[in-house]
């Protein structure tokens, strides 16, 4: 097991570092530059630019030379953990995105959102499955599939429009009421924020329980076909039972497997809907550091989730190994 | 050759495309079938979820040395070709104390009449729709505030022993340590939750393929503890335990404390039908319904896991419904044969008359085409021909279409069973006569 998990490791730092020359390349052929986006809004102004500035400017952001020369020299970087500033604003990369209000915002949308959608998705996938073809079964088909096919910039605008707009139950946006004083107590701050928090969340769930709950109804099927369901019945075992027990670890096998997978999807953020609801998430925060070619952050966004990606892939073979019997890993 | 060849070949086309076409539906008759099919499921899934008092399926036996009569029973499947009639309308009774083989090739109704006995059938399209089978139980007698009578053993002084105390469960409670009265149920009117109480631990079933039939994610000894904590009242984990580990060493496995901690996937496929067999027998059933309990195995094992049912038979007195299509098996274990084709009983005797004397041309084929050392032609006798089409059989002999001795009368009505001799019935026009 150990040295299973060693050797996963290594080929993992291979596999990272594959992701990072395929990022690095792309990043330095998109069409623009930070540079050129800078030296253009200047010469928009009015001032002047000699080429010597420019080269300068190519300098000290680092960006001269080929693109091999500049990876080997992000590599070298990296490797001294050193990440980087922000072309932007010129602060460490690490302390812009890993602060409470972008990565904490969508982690906690994505974790709430997470968990809500596994709570809701897998009992309609059940009930789903053991009334398959009834009007119950419809039912929850046709609605959650209404669900997946809504885009989330329709469907969250709608929601604020309803909920936010028309009925005003909850705030239309941002994460925080600025009439709130700092003499607010704690209780009120929370509760301020988790109504702030709600609709994004609730548009986050409704869309992503579609295909969740797909996948368990039809895992759930398979398996209620199987044979040793027949046998669960045939030993005088309760129709609950029989569903619950017997069955339900059987679909587990994929659900729990698959929630590893869903680690990275955590920390990326819900982009679209962080800008629909004006979240300061991450998810928002590297879409307006992709625009602008800010290479550090995107460089250390995109390596996180790749490190995550890695990381899910190898703890959800390991589940494999916990939940089902059969899984030995060598 | 040429033209007339040619014209010819497009004429048989024609009408080969013409008979295709009668196998397909219109859309206005799928319809149909689909609207007929899902009242009359909802019927009778409305049937197996209905509350009902016990007198209601409660019923009396027509011989009381049978332990299990089926009564024209019909067992459909609806589905959306239209209704499948898999079994229809079989009767034939197991006597206390002997094994009844039921045989017939793939698809005759075999396991579904025997996924009837247990109320297996998979619903909503796989339903009973009329007939009854009537069960003799042997189950725990309750007393006035519904609890179970223990019985305390008493010593030649007429002291009681404790045997066991259900209250403060020192000693290991077992199957016998309550009193049981009989009862006759009806099964085919039961709702599916007094189906419970039965399966497992009055009739149990052995299923075709081992190597499925366990569930891979507990271990083996979860799933025999299952049976035994779900119908020994007061049992206990670890009473459970030693039922299950003097199970395993019943049925002839080596290790079984190893056993009982392993996984199905890391046992042989032998060892599994073993385990199986184990759990079926784990609270003492009366009957036992072995649906082809051999046909995965291999031929050494095939012969130690029927002797076993042999063994067992006698060890806990009870009956066994032996499902095959394997003559060589029904020869060794069955005192009673029925064979059956496309959902009816065609032929019911006891083994020496079936095998002795076979009446119906189809079990007379059945019989020579099993392989046999003496034969002297180089290759096997076959039935010409396939089971016909189970959707709208026709109303005449369902076997006239291979039958070698067909006649005129074939062509008339279903033939009903003739009595050739007490325990002798065979349903074919050939035997009318005799009886006239």
């Amino acid at each position: 097991m150990f040295k299973y998990i060693l050797k996963r490791i290594g080929i993992s730092i291979l596999i990272l570092l594959g992701v990072s020359v395929i990022l690095y390349t792309l990043l330095r052929c998109m069409p623009t530059d930070y540079i050129e986006q800078q030296i253009i809004a200047l010469a928009g102004s009015g001032v002047t630019v000699t080429e010597e500035y420019v080269q300068a400017m190519y300098r000290a952001y680092g960006l001269d030379g080929t693109i091999i020369q500049g990876y080997f020299r992000w590599l070298g970087n990296i490797a001294r953990l050193e990440f980087g500033t922000s072309f932007i604003n010129h602060r460490p990369v690490l302390q812009e995105i890993f602060s409470a209000d972008k990565i904490g915002t969508s982690f906690f949308v994505a974790l709430v959102s997470t968990i809500f959608e596994f709570m809701i998705a897998i009992p309609l996938g059940i009930t789903a499955a053991t009334h398959q073809y009834s009007f119950r079964d419809y039912l929850v088909t046709v609605l959650v599939l209404m669900g997946i096919s809504l885009p989330s910039f329709f469907f969250g605008q709608m929601l604020k429009n309803i909920f936010a707009i028309k009925l005003g139950w909850f705030p239309v946006s941002g994460v925080k009421d600025p009439s709130l004083g700092a003499e607010a107590s704690q209780a009120v701050i929370l509760v301020d924020y988790l109504r702030h928090m709600f609709l994004p969340i609730l548009t986050v769930v409704i869309l992503s329980i579609g295909s969740r709950m797909r996948m368990t109804r039809t895992n759930m099927l398979e398996v209620l076909n199987a044979d040793y369901i027949r046998t669960a019945r045939a030993k005088g075992l309760n129709e609950s039972k029989v569903i619950y027990k017997h069955a339900f670890r059987n679909t587990m096998i994929p659900l729990v497997t698959g929630l590893a997978g869903l680690i990275p999807s955590l920390f990326s953020g819900a982009m679209i809907t962080e800008s629909v609801f004006d979240l300061t998430g991450i998810g928002s925060y590297a879409l307006n550091a992709m625009q602008v070619a800010d290479i550090p952050v995107v460089m250390t966004y995109n390596m996180f989730l790749a490190v995550l990606s890695v990381t899910g892939v190898l703890l959800a073979d390991l589940m494999y190994a916990v939940v089902d019997p059969r899984v030995k890993l060598a | 050759m040429g033209v007339k060849d040619l014209l010819n070949r497009l004429k048989q086309n024609k009408e080969d495309k013409s008979e295709a076409k009668s196998h397909y539906l219109t859309g206005k008759e799928v319809r149909e079938i689909a609207k007929a099919n899902a009242k009359e499921m909802r019927r009778l899934e409305k049937e197996k979820r209905r509350k009902v008092p016990q007198e209601e399926f409660m019923s009396q036996m027509k011989d009381d040395n049978n332990i299990l009569e089926i009564e024209d029973l019909h067992s459909y499947f609806f589905t959306d070709q239209g209704v499948v009639k898999a079994v229809n309308g079989v009767t034939f009774s197991i006597p206390v104390n002997s094994t009844v083989g039921v045989v017939g090739e793939s698809g005759c109704g075999k396991s579904v009449t025997a996924m009837s006995v247990m109320r297996l059938l998979q619903g909503p399209t796989g339903q009973i729709v009329s007939g009854s089978i009537r069960f003799k139980a042997y189950d725990y007698k309750r007393d006035q505030d519904g609890k179970f009578v223990p019985i305390y053993e008493k010593d030649e002084n007429g002291e009681v022993v404790q045997e066991f105390d259900p209250k403060t469960k020192k000693n290991v409670p077992k199957i016998s340590g309550y009193e049981k009265v009989e009862a006759v149920y009806d099964i085919a009117k039961m709702p599916i939750h007094e189906m419970y109480r039965l399966r497992g631990r009055q009739i149990s079933m052995v299923f075709q393929e081992p190597m499925t039939s366990l569930n891979p994610v507990f271990t083996i000894g979860n799933q025999l503890d299952e049976v035994v904590l779900l119908h020994i009242p007061g049992s206990t984990k670890e009473s459970a335990k030693k039922r299950s580990i003097e199970m395993l060493n019943m049925v002839g496995i080596a290790m079984p404390e190893r056993v009982y901690a392993s996984y199905p996937h890391e046992l042989s496929g032998g060892m599994r039908q073993r385990v199986m067999i184990a759990m079926a027998l784990a609270c003492e059933p009366r009957l036992i319904i072995a649906d082809e309990p051999t046909t995965a195995l291999d031929v050494t094992i095939q012969a130690q896991v029927l002797d076993l049912f042999n063994d067992l038979k006698t060890k806990i007195n009870g009956s066994i419904l032996l499902i095959t299509h394997d003559l060589g098996v029904i020869a060794e274990m069955a005192d009673y044969v029925v064979v059956m084709y496309a959902g009816r009983i065609i032929e019911q005797g006891t083994a020496l008359e079936i095998f002795r004397n076979p009446l119906h041309p189809y079990t007379q084929g059945l019989q020579k085409s099993k392989p046999t050392m003496k034969s002297s032609s180089d290759t096997l006798y076959n039935i010409p021909g396939n089971v016909p089409n189970p959707i709208n059989m026709p109303n005449h002999c369902y076997f006239k279409e291979r039958c070698r001795s067909c006649i005129d009368k074939c062509s008339g009505e279903y033939p009903c069973m003739h009595q050739v001799s007490p325990t002798h019935f065979v349903a074919c026009h050939l035997y009318e006569s005799k009886e006239d």
